[in-house]
């Protein structure tokens, strides 16, 4: 076995002490900091309404209170639903959330357009990116589209998700 | 003599005897009065020293958003609920409460020019030369804690303003290469801006940032006081017609000896010194005494705003940065579509805050006038211009020049 002077014993138990206080913070310190990575996310449905008065061909703003995803319970997130219906009958859902810097993106009527307030990105009538800085088309978000027999109407459903990452 | 006045000496001498004797049993345990002259008596260049006020005022100016700061805390409550409520409540209510947001926030628009002025004269006085690279390098540290203290204090407030710098801000980070998409996640403690975003960007600006600012002025305090203040060439003419006898004579006075090149000995010491206590203390406090009376009065007449509550479902809002993140924001809008918005964040900007963090490695010109170093005086003031040039754009938010 090797044999240790004292200062050498020092040095090493000084250091071996200091570093597993190091390591027992680090833990849960390093683990509480990654959490938001690994805790449940909760995916709800929620009821937007019926669909059937949007005006075919122009894209309409409808709210859906979104509860988050993660973190603690909080009061539900009002966001803008873009409903664009196409006359052969398909329906796309648009988040207004600009893939660029996630802005609040809106119709603008006399472009014709989506236009984003803050660095001017433009999408078409689908969403896909037309203009400016935006590196990829306008997700939708995550919806079902159901019949509703007794009031003849088809209801619209989100998620508090989009259907791919931005 | 008359009673009283007997009296009056009977009682004044013991008392100024006791005080006198109370201060040299408290000196002798703590050495206050040495540390007092350590701290006074220290010697400055001379000339050119209304230009070297500027350190301290950056001093003052970042103690004063520490006071500010704790005030605010008394009243603000960081969660998505109450957020905007309790800053209307200042707003409305409390008859002091706008002052003091107000003196925060020009506290925090005077402390970043003041910061840029500090770092040009330091610039082109060439300060950062052998053997105050870590100066440089400490203050700049400094000045992106800053810069992160102010971008955070502007997320605070969950109105619209402080809502949409929040996207967007937190949006930033995930083009960062690889773990880009995480540290969105992180911050923001979900897939969206949430509660748990605004109660990680508190703990980041009231006690990470700040925790680390501190530290980092003490490192830069004390690396001043080490290497003495440099000043600027203008306080290293030689005078006689041998001036390598006078620099040598210099240099002998001047601690510690570091130079060995001639170039080197030539700015280790400058020709005449002051006392920092009085002449420069009393520049340095005439000139934060002036900041201080504008952030004064701009909290005053000016206060701080606050929007209409965040709206997360808003079609109408348009977000506008804070004007010292202008020229980055304008960058964006001329950043072509993907892959290229990485490499122009995190390269082009990223690159630039490098640069300017290792400019003394970077800058080898052997002299510190001005003149004599156009080699890097010269980019240094070209990118300073397309800086300034790009807030200006980013004012009239051009969107017409992105492609």
């Amino acid at each position: 076995m090797k044999r240790y002077s004292r200062r050498q014993f020092l040095l090493l138990g000084t250091g071996l002490s200091a570093g597993a206080i190091g390591v027992l913070i680090s833990i849960p310190a390093i683990g509480f900091l990654l959490s938001p990575l690994f805790s449940k996310k909760t995916y709800t449905w929620i009821t937007v309404g019926p669909i059937d008065q949007v005006p075919v061909g122009v894209p309409t703003p409808l709210y859906a209170s979104m509860p988050s995803i993660q973190g603690p319970p909080t009061e539900p997130q009002v966001r803008a639903v873009y409903v664009v219906r196409h006359a052969d009958g398909s329906t796309k859902v648009l988040s207004n959330i600009c893939t660029h810097m996630q802005c609040d993106v809106h119709w603008d009527q006399l472009l014709q357009q989506f236009l984003c307030p803050c660095h001017g990105g433009l999408y078409d009538i689908n969403g896909v990116n037309v203009g400016g800085p935006p590196p990829q088309p306008l997700p939708e978000w995550v919806h079902r589209i159901t019949y509703d027999a007794d009031t003849g109407q088809h209801v619209l459903e989100v998620q508090n998700r989009l259907n791919e990452s931005i | 003599m008359k009673a009283s006045e007997r009296n009056r000496t009977r009682v004044g001498r013991p008392v100024q005897r006791r005080l006198k004797a109370t201060y040299s049993w408290f000196d002798e345990r703590t050495g206050a009065t040495e540390l007092l002259h350590k701290g006074l008596y220290e010697a400055v260049p001379s000339r050119g020293s209304w230009a070297y006020t500027l350190g301290s005022a950056t001093l003052v100016l970042i103690l004063l958003q520490v006071f500010t700061g704790i005030f605010l805390l008394l009243d603000f409550t960081p969660s998505v609920e109450s957020d905007w409520n309790s800053l209307d409540y200042l707003r409305t209510s409390d008859p002091f409460g706008n002052w003091v947001r107000g003196l925060h926030l020009w506290g925090a628009y005077t402390l970043i020019l003041v910061i840029g002025l500090h770092m040009m004269r330091t610039f082109l006085s060439a300060s950062y030369k052998r053997p105050r690279e870590l100066n440089w390098i400490s203050g700049a540290v400094l000045f992106f804690l800053v810069l992160g203290l102010a971008i955070t204090g502007a997320m605070l407030p969950w109105d619209q303003a402080g809502y949409w710098t929040t996207v967007v801000v937190t949006n930033i980070v995930h083009y960062f290469p690889l773990i880009g998409d995480g540290l969105r996640q992180l911050w923001r403690g979900g897939d969206f801006v949430g509660p748990l975003t605004l109660t990680r960007t508190f703990a980041i600006h009231v006690w990470v940032l700040p925790f680390l600012l501190l530290t980092f002025i003490g490192a830069h305090i004390y690396l001043l006081r080490r290497h003495g203040e440099f000043g600027a060439w203008i306080n290293y003419d030689t005078v006689s017609d041998n001036p390598d006898r006078e620099i040598g004579e210099r240099v002998r006075h001047a601690e510690p000896p570091y130079p060995t090149r001639r170039i080197e000995r030539r700015y280790a010491a400058p020709r005449k010194t002051d006392d920092f206590f009085p002449n420069q203390l009393f520049k340095d406090t005439v000139v934060s005494l002036g900041l201080v009376l504008i952030i004064f009065v701009m909290g005053l007449l000016s206060g701080a705003p606050l929007d209409a509550p965040a709206d997360s479902a808003t079609l109408s809002y348009v977000p506008t940065p804070e004007w010292f993140f202008l020229p980055l924001d304008q960058f964006l809008v001329l950043t072509p579509h993907n892959p290229l918005i990485a490499v122009g964040v995190f390269l082009i900007v990223g690159g630039g805050a490098l640069a300017m963090l290792l400019l003394p490695f970077l800058d080898r010109s052997r002299d510190r006038r001005p003149t004599r170093r156009p080699e890097v005086l010269v980019p240094v003031m070209l990118v300073v211009f397309i800086v300034i040039f790009m807030a200006v754009l980013g004012v009239n938010r051009l969107y017409s020049l992105s492609p």
